[in-house]
């Protein structure tokens, strides 16, 4: 990590990134020359409407995509001369992962869904345990991590899905449109967790989403519009996301 | 390590269950295959496995023991001369004409004259001592139980086979032979029932010898000298071997057989691969997201094919225990099957095989476990 004492405070770089998808004959631009960069212990969201590309932008910063032009970086690392299993690896190691639909496998447990990639880190079973079930605790589900998807409701499942990525302690966190799915008072749960992960843990939470309720608690809003960042804005005070999950926990 | 593999086919089993049905029948058909093909071509050579004798001596170039044409009866002086043979039998083949008791019209019989001493060889392994003793009346013939239907008689009855009265004067198992009846008589009984062959000449010489191990080593000796006539001398496992691969490949059944297997296990692969691809697409979207969250996509491939491996084991397991009930049922009724451990352990990996590459068909499917396409 000393590349990130060295280099400035930025985690996610994007330099004149540019993409657009072939559709047969049909060339359709998604990105004009975006450049960014975003900090790490702050809960930074992509807003803007659907087709605008933020999702695209949030997969090519992650390393899920290459763009056409231009080149991003995450924690020091240039992400297009990584090869596929090298950004398995970088992914394995230093990001999570939450997205609107909550992709829980139906056979397994709370606790088994955030031990499984949790065991693909080549840690001692005993320690996968502990930190599943410290990552259950975290986000309130401590007593309900013996339920299968199905015994739970959708908030449930979102902060299981939640526990899943943050439980490999990643420092970049990212979430595609994590509350659209859920009800005012799950969906305020779950950007709670986010804001208080960033915080803490000083993870670079980066989010894409429309929901109006996400831009009034983060730290930085970016509105992006046809392909191009449209407004960035940093909330110097923004509001102070310290409810406990346990409060709302049921 | 969470067995993601395990877990789903216990929690999902109603959509593995036709993959382990395809396999389970596919292994089933396969061991039951077997078993008849074993069975019923294994009392091909019924004569030579069921006797004790270590080489057969017959007209050369004879493809099938029930295909022997006579030889000089001389050739025994031959044999009798070395000093590794402690024993020879006559063997007289007769193709007869049965009629039974009750009007079953003609029926086909080989009758096997043999030699009805107590030491004799011939069919020493499905014949008991006091029962072969019975042959030395005259006329006296020993048939397979589950033959008496066919031949229209019971114990002790008396029937005619070429025209001459025989009697039946016991019974037994193992003897069911293809193409016909097997009817057992002393050599003297056959050499009466044989209307064509002269009487100096012999359809086959069993021989024992000191060392079975040896028994290659005397056959070659002994196919040298021609001072005796056209004979050719094989052991007794050439001989069977022989017998069989003719019935099983020369007369067409063979290939049959295959062709069935073949399609068996073409049918059970598409089944397996669908149920297993369906599988796979069924969790795309959580696969996808184990990649997003840096699982290797070949440690997903790894639970694809663990899936496989285990909808093959139960498959099969269920298998095993059908063909088993099978078996004993086959038993019951006579139907010659006859299954060796080897052919057994060939036919359940042959369907693990199966179950394997439709895995490896599934783990295509994974290439749409894209996390990119998560993000839309």
């Amino acid at each position: 990590m000393s590349l990130l004492t060295s280099a400035p405070p930025f985690t996610l770089q994007a330099s004149n990134i540019s993409k657009s998808f072939t559709s047969g004959r049909v060339v359709t631009p998604v990105l004009h020359d975006i450049s960014l960069a975003i900090r790490p212990g702050e809960l930074t969201l992509i807003s803007g409407p659907s087709g605008c590309g933020k999702s695209t932008l949030l997969a090519i910063l992650s390393g899920l995509q290459q763009p056409d032009r231009g080149s991003a970086s995450a924690l020091g690392h240039d992400l297009s001369s990584l090869d596929t299993r090298a950004l398995e690896y970088f992914r394995l190691r230093h990001t999570g992962f939450i997205f609107q639909g909550f992709n829980l496998f139906p056979a397994l447990t709370a606790q088994q869904q955030v031990e499984l990639p949790l065991s693909y880190l080549g840690l001692p079973s005993t320690e996968v345990r502990a930190r599943a079930i410290e990552a259950l605790e975290d986000v309130g589900l401590g007593p309900r991590m013996k339920l299968r998807p199905a015994e739970l409701s959708g908030g449930e499942k979102q902060r299981v899905a939640i526990a899943r990525a943050v439980a490999k302690a990643p420092e970049l966190l990212f979430a595609d449109e994590p509350t659209s799915a859920l009800d005012a008072a799950n969906g305020q749960i779950v950007i709670d967790i986010l804001h208080r992960i960033a915080r803490t843990r000083g993870t670079t939470v980066l989010c894409v989403s429309h929901d109006p309720r996400l831009i009034s608690n983060s730290d930085r809003v970016l509105t992006i519009e046809d392909g191009r960042i449209l407004n960035d804005q940093s909330l110097p005070f923004p509001p102070a996301a310290t409810v406990g999950t346990q409060e709302h926990s049921v | 390590m969470v067995a993601l593999a395990r877990l789903t086919l216990v929690h999902e089993w109603r959509r593995f269950l036709p993959a382990m049905i395809a396999v389970g029948f596919a292994g089933l058909l396969q061991l039951l295959q077997a078993a008849l093909v074993l069975g019923i071509f294994g009392s091909a050579s019924v004569y030579i496995t069921g006797s004790t004798a270590d080489l057969w001596v017959g007209y050369p170039g004879t493809q099938s023991v029930n295909l022997g044409r006579p030889i000089d009866a001389g050739v025994e002086m031959r044999l009798r001369m070395d000093a590794d043979v402690l024993r020879v039998e006559s063997f007289r083949w007769v193709d007869a004409d049965w009629r039974g008791a009750r009007d079953t019209g003609g029926v086909s019989v080989f009758v096997s004259g043999i030699d009805a001493g107590p030491d004799g060889l011939m069919f020493a392994r499905a014949l008991p001592t006091a029962l072969r003793a019975r042959l030395a009346e005259p006329g006296a013939v020993i048939v397979d139980r589950a033959d008496l239907s066919t031949l229209g008689v019971n114990l002790r009855d008396a029937a005619t086979i070429n025209g001459q009265r025989v009697r039946v004067v016991g019974v037994t198992s193992g003897l069911r032979a293809l193409g016909g009846v097997n009817v057992l008589a002393s050599l003297a009984t056959a050499r009466q029932l044989d209307t064509t062959t002269a009487a100096d000449r012999i359809t086959y010489l069993v021989a024992k010898v000191r060392d079975p191990a040896q028994a290659g080593a005397v056959a070659a000796r002994l196919s040298d000298g021609r001072a005796f006539g056209n004979y050719a001398v094989w052991t007794a496992k050439q001989f069977a071997q022989r017998s069989q691969m003719y019935w099983m490949f020369d007369t067409g059944a063979g290939a049959g057989v295959l062709f069935l297997a073949a399609i068996v296990f073409l049918v059970g692969a598409v089944i397996t691969s669908q149920t297993l691809v369906a599988a796979v697409v069924g969790s795309i979207r959580e696969y996808a997201t184990l990649n997003a969250l840096g699982v290797g996509v070949n440690a997903l491939r790894k639970v694809v094919m663990e899936q496989a491996f285990w909808v093959g084991a139960l498959g099969l397991l269920g298998s095993s225990v059908l063909a088993g009930l099978f078996f004993a049922l086959a038993a019951h009724y006579n139907v010659p099957v006859q299954l060796s451990p080897v052919a057994a352990v060939a036919c359940l990996f042959l369907s693990m095989l199966l179950a394997l590459v439709s895995g490896l068909a599934a783990i295509r499917t994974l290439r749409h476990a894209d996390p990119a396409s998560l993000l839309r």
